[in-house]
């Protein structure tokens, strides 16, 4: 039996606890500084999007004028991705993918520490703009040539903060993909990872491909802007048209990466609460590659009424994604199916995941036909269709690995009633505010702007729609009381309150320094099954039991 | 059949059915405005077709989870487990099979509409060079009349109905985008410097009327405000209105095509040339309004305090047409907005 013992190093001075976060490189402490540090941005680009709603709420100019309205929606969209909802999957990926591959550590410690700090940096370099003379206004996108005209050291602020936040991914992915492939405990083969650590694998791999293209371009943006380059502006004989292929090229296979390990966890949380294994394993497996290849055919999607673009070809390879996208779904359902389900808090996120991520695909495959795209294309439809991706995809996601791993972290269990309140303010709170905008896109509203006609006919909707929002804010207080309250004198969780089956529920919670006394005998993708269910049981499968030659393989060069 | 098993079915029914009325309902809202040209008419079928395939599949994938929920709870107390299913190559193999079918048949419709879209015709009705800019619009025809906004008003881009429109899209500074919603159609102004070719759009409006635009890039400060209006007409009244144009004279009315009723009204002397008019209720009618001295002067229609019509100044000896939109039956006055002591007169609007 794989056995490893790990000496916690010998700390004979005490340092202040400030200082020891500070300074840390232990993967776990890392990650919680990532999640915090994530929520903090979500919460200023929350704010953000209540200032935006607000405006929106009835026609006429209320607080915002024309470029403070510009501004806002630019720093929400930029800080939604950049800052709060990749950091907060790559802080759960920080904290979980060790404890789940039976490691002490992610690979390299140091770099890790790095690729975080340079997010605060980033990101406060983002916001900086509005402290000289107002933040970028150019829409997440920064379309040239606009962003090559505009006046303002607010948009050279948020490239150089773009380019922090870039690097700082790049680091953090080539981190992820040594600490899978080296540091796997023994017996832990590729096909006995979690889902979860699938997902990161394939999101580590995608930002590794993708992200230096956007960093590439973000140069070559600072060039044209600050040192008469002419990569971007037609009037000296560049290409606008060659930035909206960078950018995609970089933001397509980016919403992957928002959403793949969304996907992880909840695929980590409908077995666990049905109590069956997830449905298919490996087809998901293939599926999240096929889904990691495709990303890197559609980007131009986002170009359609450019005029620029092979139409078929894009359209046909996006509707294409649909495929590996409906197995995950159709493996997803037949995992509930037959299931024994436990309606916790992490369980009904998850749910909420499916059901919000089903209607932001649908209204993606709408959008891959050129034509609708031709009449919704920057209007309201695509807003609610990022949102419906974005946040209620991904960041349902976020929510439902905060109650799963809110025990590991902390060894308190949220508490349930308050987290039930959240869930369902959230739940209609988010449709309130995202489902109308369907319709007002479908009508004609332009996304980006800061006023409408009261002629329009945009006026109800838009009403619901803030009201919804404002729903969605009211909801994160019962979250925060529950945080807050738990952290100070929550229920007890124990090792393994959910009765998971994966490696962070072997040790301790929160786990000690280097993570693992002991590790369990790894046979399957479900490690602990086996061992609480033990041999002979009739739901464990005979090849679980079979040492293979690959086992020994692993043994002998035990990554650990 | 025993009737437990019986009402279990209609229960299960009901579980299935309630949702998709609920979607039933939704989906009856989620459309497009009714579209006013020829390929808005097919972007809009196609839409028909997809929102049919997307309700299905949503209300098949949402009714299983609301389904498995209700049904696959764990009951309180109940420690054993489920039987452990780790997957089935045959059913995997099958439920690959549905969405590839699906992106097939959507893929298949969109090309055949996108052929459609993309057809141009060999002899457009009319030529518009359309020239975005930060923030306003011109539109130029082919050796004929530039159009701008005016005096605040968005700028208005007259075409005939039922010919093809072709439209130049070129953008002066940074990226815009032709945007008419009930046209189910939009396309970029992007500046490709010196060698680009500029995008073009064609598109046949099936409707007399005015339809509002927009601008639908992003493109700095006042995006908002960069707005157009498009007018379609009748070829004769099309016709009329350019060669008027180019003769000079003050364009014939334009818009709801030709007039039931017209009023005559002159100015002078700060004065109306008639203290009353009478006009039949619920139908548009038109006045024709001649400023006969250099002081402007307008007519607009007051319901009590409140304005239901404003007509354009005209500033000089001149002619113009305004077209007033439908009154109830009831009385009205007629005043100029300059001189509202001395220029007012009564209307009769009549069953
Ligand atoms: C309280 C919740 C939220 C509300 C009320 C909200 C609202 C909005 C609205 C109204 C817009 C459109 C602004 C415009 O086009 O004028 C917008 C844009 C956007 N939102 Fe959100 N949002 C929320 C959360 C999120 C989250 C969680 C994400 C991503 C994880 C996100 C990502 C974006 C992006 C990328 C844009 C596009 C920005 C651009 O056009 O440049 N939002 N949001
Ligand atoms: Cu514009």
């Amino acid at each position: 039996m794989a056995t490893t013992t790990l000496e916690p190093r010998a700390g004979t001075y005490q340092r202040s606890w400030v200082l020891d976060w500070l300074t840390t490189v232990d993967h776990k402490k890392i990650g919680i500084l990532y999640i915090v540090n994530s929520f903090l941005f979500f919460f200023a680009a929350g704010i953000l999007a209540l200032l935006i709603r607000s405006e929106l709420a009835i026609p006429g100019i209320q607080f915002l004028d024309q470029n403070t309205y510009n501004q806002a929606f630019t720093m929400h969209g930029t800080i939604m991705l950049f800052l709060f909802i990749i950091p907060a999957l790559s802080g759960f990926g920080n904290y979980i993918v060790p404890l789940q591959l039976g490691a002490p550590d992610m690979a390299f410690p140091r770099i890790n520490a790095l690729s975080f700090w340079l997010l605060p940096l980033g990101g406060l370099l983002i916001f900086s703009g509005y402290l000289f003379g107002g933040a970028a206004a150019e829409g997440w996108t920064g379309y040239a040539p606009l962003t090559n005209r505009s006046e303002g050291v607010g948009t050279d602020l948020w490239i150089i903060g773009l380019a922090l936040v870039g690097t700082a991914s790049i680091l953090g992915a080539v981190n992820f993909i040594a600490t899978i492939f080296k540091m796997r405990a023994p017996g832990m083969t590729l096909f006995r990872m979690p889902i979860f650590v699938w997902t990161m694998l394939v999101t580590a791999v995608l930002i590794l491909l993708a992200t230096p293209v956007l960093a590439a371009g973000l140069i070559a943006l600072f060039i044209d802007r600050n040192y008469g380059g002419s990569f971007f502006d037609p009037s000296v004989g560049g290409n606008p048209v060659l930035w909206q292929h960078i950018f995609w090229f970089f933001g397509h296979p980016e919403v992957y990466i928002v959403i793949l390990p969304a996907m992880g966890v909840v695929s980590e949380i409908l077995p666990v609460f049905s109590r069956k294994p997830l449905f298919g394993y490996r087809a998901f497996v293939f599926a999240t590659i096929a889904i990691g290849l495709l990303s890197f055919s559609v980007w131009a999607h986002h170009m359609f009424t450019t005029g620029s673009v092979l139409l078929p070809f894009f359209s046909f390879m996006t509707a294409l994604i649909a495929i590996p996208t409906g197995i995950k779904m159709f493996n997803w359902l037949a995992t509930l199916w037959r299931g024994k389900l436990i309606l916790a808090t992490p369980m009904l996120f998850a749910l909420g995941f499916l059901s919000m991520f089903l209607i932001g695909g649908i209204s993606g495959v709408m959008l891959a036909s050129p034509p609708i795209d031709f009449h919704v294309q920057d209007t309201y439809f695509v807003v609610a269709h990022l949102h419906y991706v974005f946040f209620g995809g991904s960041v349902f996601g976020v929510f439902a690995a905060m109650y799963y791993w809110f025990p590991k972290m902390t060894g308190r269990k949220l508490n349930e009633p308050l987290g039930k309140i959240h869930f369902w303010m959230h739940f209609i709170g988010f449709n309130l505010a995202f489902f109308p905008m369907h319709q007002l896109g479908l009508d004609g509203m332009p996304r980006r702007i800061s006023d409408y006609s009261p002629d329009a006919g945009w006026t109800l909707l838009n009403m619901v729609s803030t009201v919804g929002a404002f729903m969605i804010a009211a909801s994160i207080i019962p979250f925060l009381i529950n945080v807050i309250a738990t952290f100070i004198n929550g229920e007890p969780a124990g090792d393994n309150p959910w009765e998971g089956n994966t490696l962070e529920w072997a040790t301790t919670s929160p786990p000690p320094p280097y993570n693992f006394d002991r590790l369990p005998p790894i046979h399957s993708e479900r490690p602990l099954f086996f061992l609480t269910h033990g041999h002979g049981h009739a739901a464990v499968r005979p090849e679980d039991l079979e040492e293979t030659a690959e086992d020994d393989v692993e043994r002998r060069d035990g990554a650990v | 059949m025993q009737p437990t098993v019986a009402s279990s079915r209609l229960r299960k029914i009901l579980r299935a059915g309630a949702p998709m009325f609920l979607i039933g309902l939704l989906a009856g809202c989620l459309l497009p405005p009714e579209p006013k040209t020829e390929v808005g008419k097919d972007v809009f079928n196609l839409y028909i077709i997809v929102l049919f395939l997307a309700g299905i599949v949503f209300v098949a994938v949402e009714g299983f989870i609301v389904y498995a929920i209700v049904r696959y709870r764990r009951k309180p107390g109940d420690d054993t487990l489920p039987e452990q299913h780790h997957g089935n190559t045959k059913v995997e193999i099958i439920w690959t099979l549905i969405p590839t079918v699906i992106v097939f048949i959507l893929f298949g419709f969109s090309m055949a509409t996108l052929s459609e879209i993309e057809a141009r015709s060999e002899n457009p009705g009319v030529v518009v060079q359309v020239d975005g800019f930060q923030w306003d619009w011109t539109f130029r025809y082919e050796d004929g009349p530039v159009f701008n906004s005016e005096g605040g008003e968005p700028p208005v881009l007259r075409v005939p109905v039922g010919e093809p429109v072709r439209l130049v899209l070129n953008s002066l500074d940074v990226n815009h985008s032709f945007y008419v919603p009930q046209f189910l159609i939009k396309r970029d102004l992007i500046d490709l410097g010196e060698n680009g070719r500029d995008n073009e759009l064609e598109f046949t409006i099936t409707e007399a009327g005015t339809y509002a635009g927009q601008c639908a890039e992003f493109c700095g400060t006042a995006h908002a405000d960069m707005k157009f209006v498009v007018e379609a007409m009748e070829r004769e009244a099309f016709d009329e209105y350019m060669a008027a144009l180019a003769s000079g004279e003050t364009p014939p009315p334009t818009g709801g095509g030709e007039c039931s009723t017209t009023i005559e009204i002159k100015a002078n002397n700060t004065q109306f040339d008639i203290g009353e008019f009478e006009v039949p209720a619920d139908t548009d009618f038109c006045i024709a309004f001649e400023n006969q001295e250099a002081v402007p002067h307008n007519v607009a229609i007051y319901d009590g305090g409140e304005a239901t019509f404003t007509g354009d100044f005209v500033n000089e000896p001149g002619s113009i047409t305004y077209n007033v939109p439908a009154l109830p039956a009831g009385e009205f006055r007629f005043i100029c907005d300059a001189h509202p002591q001395a220029m007012v007169g009564d209307v009769t609007v009549t069953e």
